[in-house]
């Protein structure tokens, strides 16, 4: 269920699977483009959300959930991307992974956190850093 | 990775112990058959529902699939020392790519998306050069006079058809397909990932590496590598998403080579 409360945030919580990542695609894509981003940063943002997805979910349980947080900020959109609870200890990114490259270079910023009963990722893209 | 307790691997090898020595076509040989197809249904019906949300019915794909395990249990020899789930897997997924190839899956696009997603590629590409950036939804929508929500539908189903990633663990079980075709002991740690990328990265067409590290190694937008490679902008995009699904894919699968 997505909700767009008075701060203009989007929550989107659904099953830890990857076949809802699609899910987060569309609405990532569509708050992007409500923010007049171009067509080759939505690809981006889509493409970051999957990597997130594939990332977080190897550390989900079963009955975890997937949850995303999309919040609007002056130039840009910043997306969390949690597994809650997750299974296990939480672990150290490895920032040499293919994984953690792909995600740095479609975004502006990223950032493994973690406590107790979640552990998120936080993506930040700033719209035409590139372009414009 | 903890050590997992698998009853049905004992089970499938007395199987096919079984059905090396019943003559094919005895009512044995049948009866054993159908127990090692009952036993994997399991794993097909995981590896269907990769497939699913492409318009076909679940229970399709699971039929399907059970050809190729069939197919598998009918070829597979014990002796060679490979688990039984190892070697059928390749042979169900396939049987199901098949499927979709045959059928023409992007066939089964609306005709009126695939019109207008190749208007999308010819639109970027316009407004691309005019404006001497990728264009924003709205541009497009307003250049192609329609409405935002069908561009980002096209956009969307045009970068589809790569399949999910293999090493996503499944919720109901926490297990990963990949977990079915690696011993228990051989899980993967990331410097092991790290060392398999990199003939993973080898096996890529030249123009699917290209564009790969020009994205993420060189940091150029879809729009420059679209002109670096001569191709569309649409184009790079469905390259990419597939090219990172097919990593996802192999790396896995690099562990029992």
């Amino acid at each position: 269920m997505t909700v767009e409360n008075a701060t203009g945030t989007v929550a989107l919580t659904v099953p830890a699977e990857a076949g809802y990542l699609a899910l987060l695609r569309t609405v990532i894509a569509s708050l992007a483009a409500g923010r007049d981003f171009t067509l080759d940063e939505i690809d981006d943002l889509r493409i970051a959300v999957d990597e997130a997805g594939a990332l977080l979910l190897p550390h989900a349980r079963p009955g975890s959930q997937l949850s995303a947080n999309f919040a609007g900020s002056a130039g840009g959109l910043r997306v969390e991307v949690a597994v809650t609870p997750p299974a296990g200890p939480l672990p150290e990114p490895d920032r040499s992974s293919f994984a953690w490259l792909v995600l740095t270079a479609l975004t502006d910023s990223v950032e493994l956190a973690g406590s107790g009963g979640r552990l998120s990722l936080v993506l930040t893209k700033v719209r035409g850093t590139r372009d414009r | 990775m903890t050590q997992r307790n698998r009853p049905g691997r004992d089970r499938t090898r007395q199987l096919f112990a079984e059905l090396a020595g019943a003559p094919p076509g005895s009512p044995r040989h049948q009866q054993v058959r159908d127990e090692l197809v009952e036993i994997h249904l399991s794993l097909v019906r995981y590896l269907a529902n990769r497939f699913t949300g492409r318009g076909e019915p679940a229970d399709d794909l699971v039929q399907i699939g059970t050809i190729g395990l069939l197919q598998s249990i009918d070829r597979f020899e014990p002796e060679r020392g490979l688990e039984f789930s190892t070697f059928a897997t390749p042979n169900i997924v396939g049987e199901i790519k098949r499927h979709f190839r045959d059928r023409g899956w992007m066939v089964r696009v609306p005709r009126r998306l695939q019109e207008l997603q190749s208007e999308i590629g010819v639109g970027i590409n316009d407004l691309t050069h005019r404006l001497g950036r990728s264009p924003t939804v709205a541009e497009l929508a307003g250049h192609l006079r329609v409405s935002q929500e069908q561009i980002l539908e096209a956009t969307e189903s045009a970068r589809a058809y790569s399949a999910l990633p293999i090493d996503v663990p499944h919720a109901g079980t926490g297990r990963t397909i990949a977990d079915g075709l690696v011993e228990p002991d051989a899980a993967m740690d990331h410097v092991e990932l790290r060392h398999a990328l990199r003939p993973v990265l080898a096996g890529l067409a030249e123009r699917d590496r290209q564009a790969l590290l020009l994205r993420f190694v060189e940091n150029k937008t879809q729009s420059e590598i679209a002109e670096v490679l001569g191709i569309s902008q649409v184009h790079v995009s469905r390259l990419l998403a597939r090219t990172l699904a097919e990593l996802r894919e192999q790396l896995p699968d690099l562990h029992h080579d």
